[in-house]
């Protein structure tokens, strides 16, 4: 029986006191210990930001690596070795800004990883400029007349893209926080989860406060069934007035692992490098010459 | 939004206290850059502040984009215009910016880019740095090319450069890039602003810029050339053009230099370090001198080679393990002895620290 001890890593968190960040990685051990992973099979991958930083306080394997590229460092690990459970930690500039097109594209290949974004609408490593979530007339020190720009909807471009498990969570509500990453890890394919998060040292707007006048589960819309893309969409562009948690979208599908015949053998690393099938090619080869 | 019409321009000549990233954005603007297109990253994320604030002021338009590789892209869009445009970052976001750098020195485009460097390799640490000049003076991206690179050593430096860069990035039309560190962007100093100062009066007439084509054949930017030999006339065209910066812009300084006995090259923040070092020495009757490189790219290779042939002992420093080393050896090459003194991954060095070594080298100690 694995304890939640466990998977404490140790290291001082160096996160801004009511940083929701510690929300997500209370909801995270939690998950951990409800599926009974050991720390040894877990990897979690990270970009740069102060979501990156969340591996290092995890005891399990990790990676944290350059900004905006977590999803392909991921996704070459998870086909090198697919007994690994692959979790990825982004911050919302790390996945949809800088890492925007990795983002696309590993939806579409559906590795079985779980893509856990730290939506806080900001920026907060590089000290609170606009993220590519932040709303319309967000101002900061950096887009000091507000920002013009429309929001990237992570949930919708997901659903858009057929994105085989698409959910939002967030920090304010952690046991269902903790079911819904429990529901990602266990999920088989590509599942989003982004995770609404405030900031207080650099968002105002989108406090503890805010977020708690607006949430609602989708489950309490009897009608609404996860299967259905065009509904889940729809439901994805709520935001505002209300703002729906909980699982969007659920299209199971092969997942790419799945599709490479190589890895029927078995992880990459543990398999042998056979020259005999080498030299089966060249002889074909000087055969034809 | 406040309108063009609502700026107060300064009083001239006034000195005002000054970080160096804000110098560099108020030499841009002074210069007539009306584009900037950026993305966060520490330590030069007060440009991009800077420049968000001002350019609606002035009539600019600032952009942060979503990556620096749109950044860098945006800023070849600009420039395909022919408006005065920059970027800025830092190390990591550099690297990144490389590709696009190629093409604007291939397509020979006038494009600033500001790099406040960091330590690395990877992602390093946010310290200042000086690990980035192989990157910047040996061109960065592939393909056979230079850009222009000016390494300041302060504040009024970062100002003053950094609307140099503008003139010679038109002038050559070649992409120039300021290369300085956390330590100069976040230093605080006087700057004298000169709203008087005009560009150079030679500046050739944009006659390339995509601006429309009324009454004239359409133009064409390119850097692909795939016709027999055109890209090889290509390459010798701008060689040539790197040939004519070599002759006509090299830039630096010397400080003490007549009767030093020990000569120190170091450029931006290691040269205010040397100087200072340089200072004590003399203080003590201790004959060290300073060669200080400006222009990084054109490397001042013969006045150097002039000053430290006659002093016999060169000491290069430098925040890496010895990257510009590699120009003062070419330089001198073989003529005098060369030592160096550096550190790196963003550990700083004291003018005491330098100070001892030379006596050390001296033999003195
Ligand atoms: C190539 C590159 N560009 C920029 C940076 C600087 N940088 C570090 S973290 C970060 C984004 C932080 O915001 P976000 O991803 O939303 O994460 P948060 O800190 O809010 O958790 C940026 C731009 C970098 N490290 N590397």
């Amino acid at each position: 029986m694995l304890s939640r001890e466990e998977y404490h890593s140790g290291v001082k968190e160096a996160w801004c006191p009511g940083c929701g960040n510690f929300g997500i990685l209370n909801a995270e051990k939690r998950a951990l210990v409800e599926l009974q992973l050991a720390p040894e099979k877990i990897l979690i991958v990270s970009g740069i930001g102060q979501a990156g930083k969340f591996p290092h306080y995890l005891r399990c394997n990790f990676f944290n690596g350059l900004h905006g590229r977590a999803l392909p460092v991921a996704l070459a690990a998870k086909l090198a070795n697919p007994e690994l459970t692959v979790i990825v930690h982004n911050g919302d500039g790390d996945c949809y800004g800088e890492g925007g097109n990795h983002f696309i594209h590993t939806i579409r290949r559906n590795p079985d990883i779980t893509c856990i974004v730290h939506n806080n609408k900001v920026y907060g490593l590089t000290k609170g400029q606009a993220s590519p979530t932040s709303d319309k007339g967000f101002k900061t020190k950096v887009q000091p007349y507000g920002v013009i720009h429309e929001p990237l909807n992570p949930l919708a471009l997901a659903i858009s893209l057929d994105c085989s498990f698409v959910a939002r969570g967030y920090v304010g509500d952690l046991q269902f926080l903790a079911e819904l990453i429990k529901a990602g890890i266990q999920h088989k394919g590509f599942a989003l989860i982004d995770i609404l998060q405030p900031c207080p040292t650099f968002n105002r707007v989108n406090t503890f406060r805010w977020y708690e006048e607006r949430v609602y589960h989708l489950e309490e819309d009897r009608e609404f069934d996860p299967k259905n893309q065009l509904k889940a969409f729809h439901k994805a562009l709520e935001w505002g007035e209300r703002i729906p948690l909980g699982v969007f979208y659920l299209h199971p599908k092969p997942t790419m692992e799945e599709q490479i015949p190589a890895l029927a053998a078995g992880p990459l690393y543990r398999q042998k490098i056979q020259p005999s099938k080498v030299l089966d090619i060249m002889e074909e080869l000087s055969a034809l010459s | 939004m406040p309108s063009a019409a609502m700026i107060t321009t300064p009083k001239k000549s006034n000195k005002i206290l000054m970080a160096g990233n804000k110098a560099i954005a108020e030499g841009a603007i002074l210069a007539g850059c009306r584009y900037y297109f950026g993305y966060p990253i520490t330590p030069q994320n007060e440009i991009p502040a800077h420049m968000a604030k001002r350019m609606p002021q002035v009539g600019g338009c600032f952009v942060q984009a979503e990556s620096e590789l749109a950044a860098i892209n945006m800023v070849f869009g600009a420039a395909a215009v022919g408006v005065r445009c920059m970027t800025s970052s830092s190390s990591p976001g550099i690297s990144l910016m490389q590709e696009g750098i190629s093409y604007l020195a291939g397509a020979e485009l006038p494009a600033v880019i500001v790099n406040i460097c960091r330590g690395g390799p990877g992602l390093g640490n946010i310290s200042g740095s000086q690990g980035d000049y192989f990157q910047a003076t040996r061109g960065g991206g592939h393909g056979d090319y230079r850009t222009i690179v000016l390494g300041p050593a302060s504040v009024q430096e970062m100002y003053d450069l950094t609307f140099a860069a503008f003139d010679l990035a038109d002038y050559y039309r070649i992409p120039v890039m300021i290369l300085a560190d956390g330590v100069l962007g976040q230093m605080m100093e006087p700057v004298v602003l000169d709203p008087d100062r005009r560009s150079r009066s030679d500046l050739p007439e944009k006659n390339w810029a995509l601006t429309g084509a009324k009454n004239r054949p359409p133009r064409v930017i390119k850097s692909l050339y795939m016709g027999e030999g055109e890209l090889e006339e290509h390459n010798l065209r701008l060689d040539k053009k790197y040939r004519k910066i070599q002759s006509q812009e090299v830039r630096y300084e010397e400080y003490w230099v007549d009767d030093a006995n020990l000569l120190l090259v170091a450029y931006g923040s290691s040269a205010r370090i040397s100087k200072a070092a340089v200072n004590m020495a003399r203080k003590r009757g201790i004959a060290l001198g300073l060669f200080r490189p400006i222009s990084l790219y054109p490397f001042p290779s013969a006045a150097l080679a002039a000053r430290a042939v006659k002093i016999g002992r060169v000491l290069t420093v430098e925040m890496n393990t010895g990257q510009m080393i590699e120009d003062v050896r070419l330089a001198v090459n073989g003529s005098c002895q060369t030592f160096f003194y550096g550190r790196p991954g963003g550990g700083v060095f004291d003018h005491e620290e330098i100070f001892q070594y030379c006596l050390r080298l001296m033999g003195q100690a």
